[in-house]
């Protein structure tokens, strides 16, 4: 907030000084204003704060490099404390005081009552990292979009991947069951891996706050098809505690993941762990294969003093620059304007990767992913991946098998 | 066979686990007709004793990195004082209150916990690699052991068997057992409740320790609702135990999570992710058949 209030003065004082060499110019000078909807308390705050402040590294070097369109870019946050009801009315509010942008949580359930209002007021709201497809043109309406991929593009890469550089064949699906992002992901995994020629011998499904899986791990060793790995689609806690749990039954075939596993912060759990695979958006570790994503982290570090919390950031920071770069194009803020740019991107290079939109898809289906993989009890980066499957709207919104 | 042996093995190691949640909110029931659900926080908080409170996703650690037997002491400690204060701060006004009262002071406690380890900890869930060779599992006769559900199901035992030895045979146990089955007499007669209302909360402090602790080495993470969904279920195993009796909690904690494995085995996979509900329908389809609870104490018989 702090922040936001300096942001203000120094913006009013470009104002100010603005309007005393010309009182024309203000309509031109006046600052251009991105709202935050995002939870700054409660336990989704840990999954909004790293986007956020890579969002805001973002607009501080919009505004050094001469701001957007001429003008500079204020900020406001209104704290959703993690509820569904304030996430409406933090929307409803920041449109209100006539946000240009409106930035929603990081996921569908707790993003989109605020990016309804924005869409009501035909405003582009953009989550931070939703992997639902739901949060876009279906879920929402048709200024909602999402900065992240669907999560059954994540499911799709490590499948493909897995069965053309790892050589496997026979996959076990182990799916925790929680929440939908999970099911999504397992959903893409399933088709990918078929697709790509892969059969699933066994599957099973587990809660994440179980705290035991004990009675999976005895189906997994008693199939009657021997499996040659083990994807799960899970998230920490519960993901962490499934793996240590089947690597201390002695499991050791190859374990795929989705990206929410993603991040050294739970590798405590699993000491050791070898043979862990899954698709990811960035390293943090100074070994991704795109210079331009170690200088990101670079620039994080001196701008919070501390290497970004988790590799989501990234979408965050892509998010402005990709609502920056439409309002360019569309030499104006009118949402209607920058909706129809945005609509029209097709592979359009960002930081995180080639991005396209369409009129009924805002969620990345193919972006190139990060292959990482845990050694020494470290995610390394592996190499690019492009998912050839792209999935389709039955896939995406799990219609039908 | 074997497969079958293998499933019960992994039944009774949860179940066993259950018991031991299940035992402290029965005990504290019995005492002070209190559902504890801060029981909850207290192996939450004993869990993340083990690690320096800060903010950090990856902290280093406290309690963990002492010899075992301190660990364990000082996560015992923890969820003993812990469990006392609130016990002194919230409960102990309010013990002349009606159960429904003391319930909702319970949950008021329990989120207080919550938010304030939030506050420190943050929500981010972390991971400590404490007794990650326990988590390993041992071949016997090709039966697969993990170390921790050994470890588990001999410190239910030792604990119950403790138990029982400290409330039969001990004046300060027989004194418990009194206030459990009559309050109002036991006082009559001098016992003083106070220190047999702490007992009670002491006792369950060191059960959720050890439950923390088993927790950990089992999951390797930490988590702000770890102890939630083991509460819940230690809850629901007390009422089909019989409420008020301590043989009766362990029992039903032990039968919830032995049903909970079995379901998980043998529930056709289309219903296994709705495994919960199953076994939620059979205590309810238990209290239907026996509203009285499996084991009823003559406290309980009194009231109906």
């Amino acid at each position: 907030m702090t922040a936001s209030k300096t942001l203000t003065l120094a913006a009013a004082a470009t104002v100010v000084a603005g309007g005393l060499l010309s009182f024309g110019a203000f309509a031109a000078d006046h600052p251009i204003k991105i709202g935050f909807a995002i939870a700054e308390s409660g336990w989704m705050h840990n999954y909004d704060g790293p986007p956020f402040k890579a969002a805001v590294m973002k607009i501080e070097q919009i505004n050094k490099a001469g701001g957007l369109l001429g003008r500079q870019i204020e900020y406001e946050v209104i704290d959703t404390k993690t509820e569904r009801e304030r996430s409406a009315t933090a929307g409803a509010e920041l449109v209100q005081s006539g946000v240009d942008l409106l930035v929603v949580s990081c996921d569908y359930d707790f993003g989109a009552p605020a990016a309804l209002a924005g869409n009501q007021a035909k405003i582009i709201s953009i989550s931070q990292c939703a992997a639902d497809p739901k949060m876009g043109v279906q879920g929402v309406g048709p200024y909602a979009f999402t900065a992240n991929s669907a999560a059954q593009a994540e499911g799709i890469a490590i499948a493909e991947w897995a069965i053309k550089k790892l050589n496997l064949k026979a996959a076990y699906v182990l799916e925790d069951t929680t929440i939908e992002y999970n099911k999504s992901a397992c959903a893409g995994f399933r088709a990918g891996w078929e697709a790509a020629g892969g059969t699933i011998v066994g599957e099973d499904s587990f809660k994440n706050d179980d705290p035991s899986i004990a009675a999976q791990i005895t189906r997994l060793k008693n199939s009657a098809e021997t499996p040659d790995n083990i994807f799960i689609c899970s998230f920490t806690p519960g993901g962490a505690s499934a793996i240590r749990q089947l690597r201390g039954a002695g499991i050791d075939l190859p374990i795929l993941g989705n990206t929410a596993m993603v991040d050294n912060y739970w590798l405590n759990s699993v000491p050791g762990l070898k043979d862990f695979y899954l698709a990811a958006f960035m390293s943090l570790y100074g070994d991704d294969p795109r210079p331009q994503m170690n200088t990101f982290v670079e620039d994080h570090r001196a701008r919070w003093s501390e290497a970004p919390v988790s590799s989501y950031s990234v979408l965050g920071y892509s998010l402005i620059e990709q609502w920056a770069h439409a309002v360019k194009k569309a030499e104006s803020t009118d949402g209607e304007k920058v909706l129809g740019v945005m609509n029209g991107f097709s592979d359009e290079a960002f930081l995180v990767g080639p991005t396209s939109y369409s009129s009924d898809l805002h969620i990345q289906t193919n972006r190139p992913w990060l292959i990482m993989k845990v050694e020494n009890d470290s995610f390394k980066a592996v190499e690019m991946y492009r998912n050839e499957l792209t999935p389709d709207m039955n896939l995406l919104f799990r219609i039908g098998k | 066979m074997l497969h079958v042996l293998q499933v019960i093995l992994d039944a009774i190691a949860l179940g066993s686990l259950y018991a031991l949640v299940a035992l402290a909110i029965g005990l504290v029931f019995g005492v002070m007709k209190l559902i504890n659900f801060a029981q909850g926080d207290y192996i939450t908080l004993g869990a993340y004793s083990l690690v320096v409170p800060s903010a950090s996703i990856t902290p280093p650690l406290l309690f963990g990195a002492l010899p075992v037997p301190a660990m364990i002491f000082s996560v015992v400690i923890t969820c003993v004082i812990l469990a006392l204060a609130t016990e002194r701060i919230a409960f102990r006004p309010l013990r002349n209150s009606s159960p429904a009262t003391l319930l909702v002071a319970s949950f008021a406690v329990s989120y207080f916990i919550q938010h304030v380890t939030m506050l420190v900890q943050t929500g981010r869930p972390k991971s400590v690699g404490i007794g990650s060779q326990l988590a390993n599992a041992v071949e016997i006769a090709g039966l697969r052991m993990p170390g921790v559900q050994i470890l588990t199901m001999g410190v239910t035992l030792a604990l119950l068997i403790g138990l029982v030895l400290f409330l039969k045979k001990t004046p300060l146990g027989v004194q418990m057992r009194a206030a459990a089955e009559n309050f109002e007499m036991a006082r009559l007669l001098g016992i003083r409740a106070d220190k047999v209302i702490a007992l009670a909360f002491v006792i369950s402090g060191g059960l959720a320790a050890a439950v923390s602790m088993l927790l950990v080495v089992q999951t390797g993470t930490l988590d702000l609702r770890m102890g939630l969904m083991p509460v819940v279920i230690a809850f629901f195993a007390t009422v089909i135990g019989g409420i008020g009796s301590l043989s009766g909690a362990a029992l039903g904690g032990f039968l919830v999570g032995f049903v909970s494995v079995l379901l998980q085995t043998y529930l056709p996979a289309d219903l296994r992710p709705s495994r919960d509900a199953f076994v939620f329908g059979l205590v309810i389809l238990t209290l239907l058949v026996r509203p009285q609870g499996l084991i009823v104490t003559s406290a309980a018989k009194e009231r109906v």
